[in-house]
């Protein structure tokens, strides 16, 4: 009732008003009237009646808002008023609403591709029913791992599978699954090894043609059917509509085409598959090893369908207690179950990854935004300031200091809406091709990545969200202070003009620049240091040489080479890479350097018996000459410790000096797990083969014996041009293998793949950096100019009094850049701590790299002084008559 | 101490109430009889009054009608609907309930 009263009320605004008019001078009239029944003159009798009735406006006030949707009707006439603020000073208006829209068009661009990477759900029908389930160890664990720790082996999955209470469908995959796809010219394509139900869990129908059945699961190698992406179809076999029931060569096993997947659907990761096949037919996809029958390896992973009804508590209930039941067999070891919303980047460690950083993005957009704010807050204060007079009215007549700050703060809030509004537009509408040209950018072999960062509801509700707040906070402060003011002196007007009244609002100024340079100052440090990284990364010598050097890479186990099969093949291409024109030396290599590959296992000391970490390399005895990686003590392989798998060993000088300080490192032994012994026979100078920027790891080389060469790649060294080099190397591979796929890449392009990832941070970081150098500089020029024009009437002053323009001059400048100085160190100290963070990212950079620690304060103070010069020359030039008489 | 005459927070409601209930009244009229009634001991305040009537007719215990005056002026009278009567009720019997009790503590010794 009383709500529809004044929903009506609301439309007869005008109505009501006269209405409440009339009824207050009905009975202002009454009691005038009796008034001067009592004898009381016509004048006083009018007075008096007024005095007793108190302040009509109040009134009239307390009934309006006992009427109305007070706080909607206000919010809305605070709308219009802000509004019309606003559009009254178009330049201020401008640069706040720009200054937010930078700020918040950066963060919501960060977070649609963090949303896009790793909080989106899957794109399959029903994905809110779907939930990834991990492994988490603790406890005495001995497990071996293909891919992430977390995976579950086959037996465990059919555990699982066969008794849980609370799934519809329990799928397993092996993510990740590099294959060559035979054909007139072969190609390497990346799929999975799914469990049959794998289509019908997910509800993804196929295109063409049919998904797997239970029966294609039924025995190990019994049934080779694929199904086929709709993309590779198209790319590789022309959309060929007779498909279905033709046959594929995947490493060389024969799989017949049963179907073809949906448009657009690549699996669960974010690298989409090409193909899946039944994960029954994991020895013929990869023939070196048999993963079905080991019952303690983790290579799959479950993803689950729940049931309807069942609550994700209740998944986490009935999986741990099969989970329970499985660490029966494996005492001192307990299995943790991570069971989440199923996502792309959802396995614990792809988590930890994106989410640290992530962390680190978003503080840095976050503190763009800080800047951002400070700088609308400033403005907003000064513009306080301006209307201190309208302000300290309103409050004298008995207005609210709620009301008002609610006021300033809707204006505030309509600010940070349009510049949200603003800079998300903006930011949706460049992030997908920034993501586009990112993706592009990406080194050679790194793999092809779909990323969807379109917004979604929940970009749009963290934008939405961030705006709100950023209005308020920038808002806020300036407010308070706008409403907390001594009225009498803000009324007469003379509050401002002098230093020493102006000193509140100018204190929260100065602090407001302060935190400003401070922020600035930590991304610009940061910036500088992620730059000189990238340039040290550039230039940096990993100690050995590349030049002229070419990989070639091959994959022979996977293809089904025995040892005996790949010592024929070495040895002939060997033979056949040699007597191409220019080469002069061929070596090989299990990785080659800098390769983004790592072999590790454990050695034992002698006369110790805990096992410690190595990284290792299996090369031919010529691989250090090649690489001019020269002996500090004893001497490589010999030919004959090298045909004969010798245990040999050569150790790296930091190797040497760790396990043996101070002694002799030659004739030192060490043994394998299976208490093989090997010996060291040479110490190789320390360099950055294996990690770029490392050169302390444990790190042993073993001879490239007989026994070793399925797993050998090609090092060879050419004198001549390297292209022709190149195309010799494919010709000798496809001579002898038409089928095999091989990689042959000058060793140089290694070293960009290390350097990508500092490239793109130092690029968003430098652009980052340049924004918020952009909006504290910004910052910092409207305090001074204000702080100038507010004090031109003292300044005429002094210079009437003899001051020079030196003095004054310096007088500004020292009140302009104390605060300034301040944030400078603050930021500065901040800084050392962020960058011990950062060293431990990126390779090669000292936390406390000199160049970004004093050049870029120095160029910051020195935009700030800049900032701070062109106010203060106005001021001096102010003419003392023009300025006394200065309103 | 507050002044003589003051009116506690939700008493006034009460008061307005039983002014309305011998029949419609103006603003005026119900300041004026509860002046009258309590032996010019309570000064109803307008800014207290006419936000209280508005109050009072949106919670639809009352119910306005504009009509003429005794000196033919247009005035905006007030008379108390049903809920307002079963509302005035309730109020009576609990303020005599209360000022019995409070009465009887304070003239304990």
């Amino acid at each position: 009732m009383s709500h529809w009263m004044r929903v009506k009320a609301l439309f007869k605004r005008k109505q009501l008003d006269r209405d409440l008019e009339d009824e207050l001078a009905f009975h202002l009239a009454m009691r005038e009237a009796k008034n001067r029944d009592r004898g009381v003159e016509v004048e006083e009798a009018r007075y008096a009646a007024r005095r007793q009735f108190g302040s009509v406006l109040r009134i009239k006030e307390a009934c309006r808002e006992a009427w109305s949707f007070v706080s909607l009707e206000t919010t809305w006439r605070d709308l219009r008023y802000g509004a019309r603020a606003l559009a009254k000073n178009p330049g201020f208006t401008a640069v706040a609403v720009l200054a937010t829209a930078l700020g918040i068009g950066v963060n919501t661009g960060i977070f649609s591709v963090m949303n896009g990477v790793a909080l989106k759900l899957l794109p399959v029908p029903k994905a809110e029913q779907i939930v990834s389930v991990d492994q988490i160890f603790h406890g005495k664990l001995s497990r071996n791992v293909e891919g992430e720790p977390g995976l579950f082996s086959y037996a465990e999955y059919k555990n699982y599978r066969a008794n849980n209470h609370v799934f519809s469908g329990l799928l397993a995959y092996a993510p990740f699954l590099v294959a060559t796809l035979g054909g007139e010219s072969p190609k390497q394509v990346m799929g999975a090894e799914t469990s049959c139900n794998f289509f019908d869990v997910l509800g993804e129908r196929p295109a063409l043609g049919r998904v797997f059945v239970e029966e294609d699961c039924r025995a190990p190698g019994a049934s080779p059917v694929v199904v086929l992406s709709d993309d590779l179809w198209k790319s590789q076999f022309g959309a060929d509509p007779t498909i279905l029931g033709k046959s594929v060569s995947l490493n060389r096993a024969k799989f017949v085409v049963i179907g073809i997947a949906a448009p657009g659907f690549g699996g669960l990761d974010p690298w989409p598959s090409a193909f899946w096949a039944p994960v029954t037919m994991q020895k013929a996809l990869e023939p070196q090893h048999d993963l079905l029958a080991a019952d303690n390896t983790g290579w799959l992973a479950l993803l689950g369908h729940m049931r309807g009804g069942i609550s994700i508590e209740e998944v986490r209930a009935d999986m741990g207690v099969i989970a329970g039941r499985i660490d029966e067999q494996y005492p001192g070891r307990t299995t943790m179950l991570a069971i989440r919303r199923a996502t792309f980047m959802g396995r614990p460690e792809e988590r930890s990854v994106v989410f640290d950083i992530g962390a680190v993005v978003l503080a840095a957009v976050g503190l763009v935004l800080l800047i951002a704010c400070a700088n609308v807050a400033n403005l907003l204060l000064a513009r306080a300031s301006a209307r201190q007079k309208e302000i300290a009215i309103r409050l004298s007549i008995g207005g609210s200091r709620w009301r008002i700050v609610r006021q300033m703060l809707t204006e505030s809030v309509l600010i940070a809406f349009l510049g949200g509004t603003l800079g998300s537009l903006v930011a949706f509408w460049l992030i997908e091709g920034i993501a586009q040209f990112v993706l592009a950018h990406l080194p050679h072999g790194a793999p092809q990545l779909v990323w969807n960062v379109s917004p979604d509801l929940r970009v749009c509700g963290y934008s939405l969200v961030l705006t709100a707040l950023t209005g308020i906070l920038f808002g806020l402060v300036p407010a308070l202070h706008a409403t907390r003011q001594d009225l009498s002196t803000a009324v007469k007007g003379d509050g401002d003009g002098f230093i020493g009244k102006a000193a509140g609002g100018g204190i929260l100024r100065n602090a407001l620049v302060g935190v400003q340079v401070a922020v600035c100052m930590v991304l610009l440090i940061a910036a500088g240091l992620l730059m000189r990284g990238l340039y040290l990364a550039q230039t940096v010598d990993p100690g050995f040489e590349m030049k002229g050097i070419i990989q070639a890479q091959f994959d022979l186990p996977s293809q089904g080479y025995s040892t005996e099969k790949a010592q024929a093949f070495q040895r002939e291409l060997i033979a056949r890479v040699a007597a191409l024109p220019g080469v002069d030396d061929v070596e090989q290599a299990r990785v080659t350097p800098l390769g983004h590959q790592w072999e590790g296992t454990g050695l034992t000391l002698a006369g110790e018996t805990q096992e410690r970490a190595f990284e290792f390399n299996v090369v031919t005895p010529g691989f250090f000459r090649m690489l001019g990686m020269p002996m500090v003590r004893g001497r490589v392989f010999t030919e004959t410790e090298r045909r004969s798998d010798a245990p040999v060993l050569v150790v790296t000088e930091s190797t040497a000096r760790r396990l043996w300080p101070g002694q002799d490192a030659i004739g030192k032994t060490l043994r394998n797990d299976e208490k093989n012994e090997f010996q060291v026979v040479g110490v190789v100078r320390d360099s950055q083969a294996s990690h770029l920027g490392q050169t302390d790891g444990l790190f042993f080389y073993t001879p490239a014996g007989p026994a070793a060469q399925d797993r050998l790649q090609l090092l060879v060294h050419s004198k001549s041009g390297e292209t022709a080099t190149v195309n010799g190397i494919r010709e000798a591979v496809r001579a002898l293998d038409a089928n095999l796929i091989v990689d042959v890449t000058k060793l140089a392009d290694n070293l960009e793949a290390w350097r990508t990832p500092s490239r793109i941070v130092a690029a968003l970081s430098g652009v980052l950096g340049a924004l918020a150098l952009l909006l504290a500089s910004i910052g910092v020029h409207g305090v001074v100019s204000y702080g100038v024009s507010q004090r031109t009437r003292e300044i005429g002053i002094r210079m009437t009094l003899g001051a020079d323009r030196r003095d004054v001059m310096r007088l500004v400048l020292r009140q302009a850049l104390w605060p300034v100085l301040i944030g400078a160190l603050v930021g500065v100290i901040g800084c050392a701590a962020v960058s011990q963070v950062l060293s431990n990212v990126l390779y090669g950079m000292g936390a406390h790299d000199p160049v970004a620690f004093v050049g870029v304060p120095l160029f910051l103070l020195s935009i700030a002084f800049l900032a701070s010069y062109i106010p203060a020359r106005r001021a001096v030039r102010v003419d003392p008559v023009v300025a006394l008489r200065y309103e | 101490m507050e002044k003589d005459g003051d009116l506690m927070q939700g008493t006034l409601d009460m008061l307005v109430l039983k002014a309305l209930a011998r029949g419609a009244k103006h603003g005026y009229g119900v300041a004026e009889w509860i002046h009258e009634s309590s032996n010019d001991v309570l000064h109803v305040e307008e800014g207290a009054l006419y936000p209280a009537l508005h109050r009072l007719e949106l919670k639809g215990l009352l119910a306005a009608e504009w009509g003429a005056s005794e000196n033919n002026r247009r005035a905006k009278y007030y008379s108390l609907t049903a809920a307002g009567q079963k509302k005035l009720a309730e109020q009576a019997e609990y303020w005599r309930r209360m000022s019995g009790a409070i009465a009887r503590v304070m003239q304990t010794a």
